[in-house]
């Protein structure tokens, strides 16, 4: 809503996590995380339930206290420095049931150290962007769930936050609301706010992110930029589209893995095979409607660094 | 300090807007009134006229039992004050030589269906009660708990016996009537400074009705804290209030919010009073009573001073059984049996007021917990030591200093748990990690 672009150079560091600590009695949720955001950018937060994204985000937000290890914000320290600077959209959502939209909004804004007067202006704008202005007087139960998000995400984005934590945004979203938060997000990163991104979708994560970091057990195990982590992983991905039955693709020699999908597959080589021979193989018993050689998805990295067990299947 | 405003006006404004606030700050005054004037009406009149067969082995009770009118009646004990209430009786009278034969027939028929043949009590007199004490007399009854119809006949009986023993000795009757009269006794309540108040029974009611007006808010309104903690993690709101704010400033915020909330109550309940005291002031003059003894400007100081304290040191436990339980039926269950506890001073209000300064009653007023409604009801009851005052006060300080450094701690772990309800050990943890 408020231009940005230029007023900060472009992919500085803002957020620094240093290999921070979090135990929970017996539980050791996080176990030395580190990683940095920079500004202006997208960053995936990627892992399974339980990997311990969600703990490393309410770190970041001072909701926990690090066991150890340090949260800088463009080189303060602690969470309570850019606190008001945050806007927090928990995968947990919820708003008091019994409080009128606009009343909420302002309290919202106000516990983000915003006066009332100052938002009044930007609650109209939100309302009338999510189409709510009709229903700026209703009380929050009164909505329907998809509507009672749009209250929250504008809750979120109200304080004109530099620094935006999305914990799991698609979640619970219809196709249409998807959209909405995927444009809105794209919109607000070329406004220059930058933005961590909690999910364990892979695809969503690879329309949006600029970075990645991706946390398994507690620990991050692969980070960067997301078309450099690609590439590291090599052009050893083959993507098919066909018509027959592909389910034999899996037991081709030098095929790693296939994730086979209807008429779909995706398969992993082995580093020194050769693509044409897999296409000749196929050529055989299936008609081909497209052979392209690529860099890996997500999911598949996600896979050869975690083991076999599919991300999306396990987080459904 | 804003963000605890905000909270606080949050918490504030949803809680004044609600129509039960609005119900209960009109219906509790008639509560109230109801709870203090019904039982002693329902003591005295509500079962109507009872129906007392006075079986007498002497024979020479007749003429008192058909003239009961010579029989001073008994003094109600709490909300009459100084006026004689008229308890209706009804009596059959049967004289018999062997009386405790000659009341068998009638204790059968105690509690009987009809109300033709029911009978309430059986009083019996035995045959040597004029000559001896050493037969005592029987009051028959249903109910072993209706002390004042048994007083009452006892009083009857024994005035009869004593004033027929004083004619044996020859005494004239006008003589027997002066030694037999009742003098009444007045209380009045001396203070340090020598002043002279004129105490007893108001002592009681105006201690009863403070006791109950410091007590219960903080009750209701911790109940009211932790339900809305509950809602709060139920509605899943918590979380992006503790990534704003810090715990101890969101619950700083809703204890002070809700404590406002109360006040403004109470505040609305003493105006209430004010204005009937107003309206009636002329009718409770001619009763002997000074409410000036009751509303002085101290008894409002110590009034907020102390219902700060008893609140916050209720509502820090209420808050912490919010935030560790996920549900209000979990907390409820868990706060129950502690409730009671908390409860002690208001079941012993009787013996505070009535024994203000006796070592166990100043001991409890200087108790954590149990201090400030103690301590205040003996400052409205008696006079206190300034020492024993300010201990008191600042015991309770000290209590709620403690009990919000504990709660903020377990309150910033228990309200992102949604688990099992954590143990007494695991609490502890919780206080010393958080």
């Amino acid at each position: 809503m408020i231009a940005r672009r230029g007023m900060f150079p472009p992919m500085q560091e803002v957020l620094t996590v240093e290999n921070i600590v979090k135990t929970f009695a017996t539980v050791r949720a996080v176990r030395g995380i580190s990683f940095s955001v920079r500004r202006g950018t997208i960053t995936g937060l990627l892992g399974r339930n339980g990997a311990g994204k969600t703990t490393t985000i309410r770190m970041i937000t001072g909701i926990f206290m690090p066991d150890s290890g340090s949260i800088r914000w463009q080189g303060a320290e602690g969470a309570k420095s850019f606190r008001d600077r945050i806007g927090y959209l928990p995968e947990e959502r919820g708003l008091y049931r019994q409080m009128k939209i606009v009343e909420h909004l302002l309290f919202l804004a106000e516990i983000k150290g915003k006066k009332p007067a100052e938002v009044r202006p930007a609650i109209d704008r939100w309302l009338q962007r999510f189409e709510l202005g009709e229903k700026r007087n209703a009380k929050v139960e009164e909505l329907s769930k998809g509507n009672q998000q749009k209250v929250q995400i504008i809750g979120t984005l109200l304080h004109d936050p530099e620094l935006i934590i999305l914990d799991e945004p698609f979640s619970g979203l219809d196709p249409v609301n998807v959209m909405l938060v995927r444009d809105l997000l794209r919109e607000l990163k070329e406004e220059g706010r930058t933005i961590l991104l909690s999910t364990h979708q892979m695809g969503e994560a690879e329309k949006m992110a600029d970075d990645i970091v991706l946390i398994h057990q507690g620990q991050a195990v692969l980070s960067g930029d997301l078309e450099q982590v690609r590439r590291s992983f090599g052009s050893n991905t083959l993507h098919l589209d066909f018509d027959g039955d592909g389910s034999f693709l899996s037991g081709l020699p030098h095929v790693v893995h296939a994730a086979i999908q209807n008429n779909s597959a995706e398969l992993t080589l082995e580093p020194d095979a050769d693509p044409q021979e897999i296409l000749q193989a196929a050529i055989g018993r299936l008609r081909i409607r497209r052979f392209e050689v690529a860099v890996p998805s997500l999911e598949q990295i996600f896979i050869s660094k975690v083991g076999t067990e599919s991300l999306s299947t396990e987080a459904a | 300090m804003n963000k605890l405003i905000a909270v606080l006006k949050r918490e504030y404004l949803q809680s004044v807007r609600r129509r039960m606030f609005i119900i209960m700050t009109i219906l509790f005054p008639a509560l109230m009134a109801a709870a203090f004037v019904l039982p002693s009406l329902v003591m005295v009149k509500g079962l109507g006229k009872k129906q007392i067969v006075i079986v007498d082995g002497t024979g020479r009770l007749q003429s008192t039992v058909e003239h009961p009118e010579s029989v001073p009646a008994r003094r109600r004990p709490v909300a009459a004050g100084d006026r004689e209430v008229e308890m209706p009786l009804d009596y059959v009278y049967v004289s018999a030589a062997d009386p405790e034969a000659a009341a068998k027939p009638y204790i059968h028929r105690l509690g009987a269906e009809r109300k033709a043949e029911r009978v309430d009590g059986v009083f019996v007199v035995p045959a040597n009660a004029f000559e001896s004490n050493d037969s005592p007399m029987r009051y028959y009854s249903r109910s072993s708990a209706d002390f004042i119809t048994q007083q009452r006949l006892g009083d009857m009986a024994n005035l009869a016996i004593r004033r027929a023993r004083l004619q044996a000795l020859n005494i004239p009757p006008a003589e027997i009537e002066k030694l037999t009269n009742r003098a009444q006794v007045e209380a009045v309540q001396i203070s340090k400074s020598g002043e002279a108040k004129k105490g007893g029974a108001e002592n009681l009611i105006f201690g009863l009705l403070f006791g109950f007006l410091l007590t219960m808010p903080s009750f209701i309104y911790g109940i009211e804290i932790m339900r809305g903690i509950i809602q709060e993690k139920s509605d899943r709101v918590v979380e992006v209030l503790v990534s704003s704010m810090s715990p101890r400033a969101l619950l700083s915020g809703k204890i002070i919010g809700v404590a406002a909330v109360g006040l403004t109550q109470i505040g609305a309940w003493l105006l209430m009073l004010a204005g009937l005291a107003t309206f009636f002031a002329a009718a409770v003059a001619a009763t002997g009573i000074d409410l000036r003894q009751y509303i002085r400007a101290s008894t409002f100081i110590y009034f907020i001073l102390f219902f700060i304290l008893a609140y916050l040191t209720n509502v820090c436990v209420y808050a912490i059984a919010g935030a560790i339980c996920n549900s209000d039926r979990e907390a409820q269950q868990l706060i129950a049996p502690i409730g009671v506890l908390m409860m002690l001073p208001l079941f012993l209000l009787g013996p505070i007021i009535t024994n203000a300064d006796s070592p166990m009653i100043v001991g409890l007023s200087m108790m954590p917990m149990y201090g400030p409604v103690t301590m205040f009801i003996r400052t409205l009851v008696s006079d206190p030591p300034v020492t024993q005052i300010l201990t008191s006060i600042g015991v309770s300080l000290l209590t709620v200093m403690v009990f919000l450094w504990a709660t903020a701690k377990i309150f910033r772990i228990g309200i992102l748990s949604y688990g099992k309800r954590p143990t007494i050990p695991e609490l502890m943890r919780w206080v010393r990690v958080a």
